[in-house]
């Protein structure tokens, strides 16, 4: 059956720590979500991980789909192998929309990661190339570094990294965008955790070499 | 066009000529002298300062005498303003202005972390790479982006070089001592688990730092390679995510911390992964030197008049995405 299943495998992209492979599962159009091993690192660090993490977005994906959030369904997870088997979802990456769409969609996402933390999750993993645009509804993924956290610092951690893409990669509409996306966020937080999520974002970056401290 | 570059951010008092013929550039001189602390310690700044203004004249007229150039020769001056420690800064800026108004030479105040960056293009002819940073100051994942290096990843409290450094002097070690940790972990394989902390594309090591510290008692060899294991490991996998963000087909190391094998290992195993090409700053050359503040001199002069005397500054903390980059 593997090796059936194998031979049907079409990679779809190598990722930073899976690759990501278009096959089925019991006859549905499935993504196969592989953490393989890297011959870079030690093993036994190697092994923790990859392990840690494939139970963890297992774990996690299902643990958010009670509260709403859309994700892609989970078919199969073989522990042993660091492989998940989740549901094909089509679709665009939020990364390659255009600017005015990007904004648009900051709201929904500062919405949906509203959801997870007030609910006690971080993503931990917060970029524009984890959100996918379908015909219906915004769908996230990619929860191998989610954690379970209520702390006003790591939900901050969350907000910094997106706040650091946006200014990375999307540094036309950072601003427009971020706005968009705190909006959505208060929406769901309220105003007063959000200011204070907001408020430890900053003790974060001004923790960072070279920040404007002098 | 000749332009001298005087380096001068933390323990390295440098200064280095280069020739720029079109878009060519040739080192002809980089002399340097390193402030060593006592062992176990770090860079006292103003002992460093105290070094630095002590070698300066000894390592300006070296520079000057390898290079075969006279003083009248030079078309302008570029010194480090900043990011780095403030006393050690203003010796730099000080020969630099000295030089300037005497001899009237137009002057260029110039970011060091991007010095590394351009001087690192410019040795290895990577053309749009992803650049890895990382050293004593700095340990930052980056991507040119509509006129500005932008940060794509970076350490979240302390850098891969203080890591390296601290650990070293807790064990007695004069920093910097990533050379000694990279010997002493070679001689051990044994793993002993420590904190692995990836945050998205950044890394935090002020947990690994503590917790090192902790197993250092039950034997060097395997706290070292432990260390250098779970950090390298960890800047790999920020790289990785960087590289499938961009995707960059080039990735450029430099800084201090580059010349480490161990680390370089794993990035060329990432490299194959991503079908990208590694380019690493040639050791001499990787670490802090006089040639990375005279290149970006000469890069500035291309599109820029130097700046008076008045509004040459030195600036402690100058993050290296707040720079414009023209040319």
């Amino acid at each position: 059956m593997c090796g059936r299943l194998l031979s049907l495998l079409k990679l779809l992209k190598r990722g930073a720590e899976a690759d990501i492979y278009l096959t089925t599962w019991n006859g549905m159009k499935s993504i196969l979500k592989i953490r393989k091993k890297k011959d870079y690192r030690n093993e036994i660090l190697d092994t923790r991980i990859r392990t840690l993490r494939t139970i963890r977005e297992a774990k996690m994906i299902s643990e958010v789909k009670s509260f709403g959030v859309s994700t892609p369904l989970i078919y199969f997870v073989n522990q042993k192998k660091c492989e998940i088997f989740l549901q094909y979802v089509s679709g665009k990456l939020v990364k390659d929309l255009p600017g005015n769409v990007i904004i648009k969609i900051c709201k929904e996402i500062g919405r949906i990661v509203g959801i997870l933390h007030k609910n006690g999750i971080m993503h931990g993993d917060l970029t524009t190339s984890n959100f996918i645009l379908t015909k219906e509804r915004l769908i996230i993924m990619d929860f191998g570094l989610a954690q379970k956290t209520e702390k006003v610092e790591d939900h901050a951690i969350d907000l910094r990294l997106f706040k650091e893409v946006l200014n990375s990669a999307h540094v036309d509409i950072v601003g427009k965008s971020w706005q968009s996306f705190l909006h959505g966020y208060k929406k769901i937080v309220g105003g007063t955790r959000m200011e204070r999520v907001i408020a430890q974002v900053s003790v974060i970056e001004k923790r960072g070499r070279y920040a404007n401290v002098v | 066009m000749l332009c001298l570059g005087i380096e001068s951010t933390a323990h390295t008092f440098s200064c280095a000529i280069i020739e720029k013929k079109r878009k060519q550039g040739r080192i002809l001189s980089d002399v340097r002298k390193i402030y060593r602390p006592p062992e176990g310690e770090g860079i006292h700044p103003r002992e460093a300062s105290r070094h630095h203004a002590e070698n300066s004249p000894r390592v300006l007229s070296e520079c000057l005498q390898k290079a075969g150039v006279k003083i009248n020769d030079l078309d302008l001056v570029s010194y480090a303003a900043g990011p780095g420690l403030g006393p050690c800064l203003r010796i730099g800026a000080v020969v630099a202005r000295s030089l300037s108004s005497y001899y009237d030479m137009p002057i260029f105040p110039v970011n060091h972390a991007l010095g590394h960056i351009e001087l690192g293009k410019m040795l290895t002819g990577a053309k749009d790479p992803l650049v890895l940073l990382v050293s004593g100051g700095h340990t930052m994942i980056l991507a040119f982006l509509s006129k500005k290096w932008r940060v794509f990843g970076e350490t979240l409290d302390i850098t891969l070089g203080q890591l390296l450094d601290q650990i070293g002097r807790y064990a007695g070690f004069a920093s910097p001592c990533g050379t000694k940790i990279e010997e002493i972990a070679s001689r051990s394989s044994t793993y002993v688990q420590l904190p692995y902390v990836v945050k998205g594309n950044d890394v935090s090591f002020s947990g690994l730092l503590s917790a090192t510290k902790r197993i250092m008692p039950k034997g060097l060899e395997s706290a070292c390679f432990s260390l250098q294991e779970t950090a390298f490991s960890m800047m790999g996998e920020a790289t990785e995510r960087a590289l499938s963000f961009t995707g960059k087909k080039e990735l450029l190391v430099v800084g201090g911390v580059a010349a480490n094998k161990r680390l370089s290992d794993i990035l060329v195993s990432i490299c194959k992964r991503h079908n990208c090409a590694f380019f690493v700053a040639p050791k001499e050359y990787a670490g802090d030197c006089g040639s990375q503040i005279s290149w970006l001199g000469l890069l500035e002069s291309s599109k820029k008049n130097g700046v008076q005397l008045a509004d040459t500054f030195v600036r402690q903390s100058w993050r290296i995405d707040t720079v414009e980059v023209p040319y």
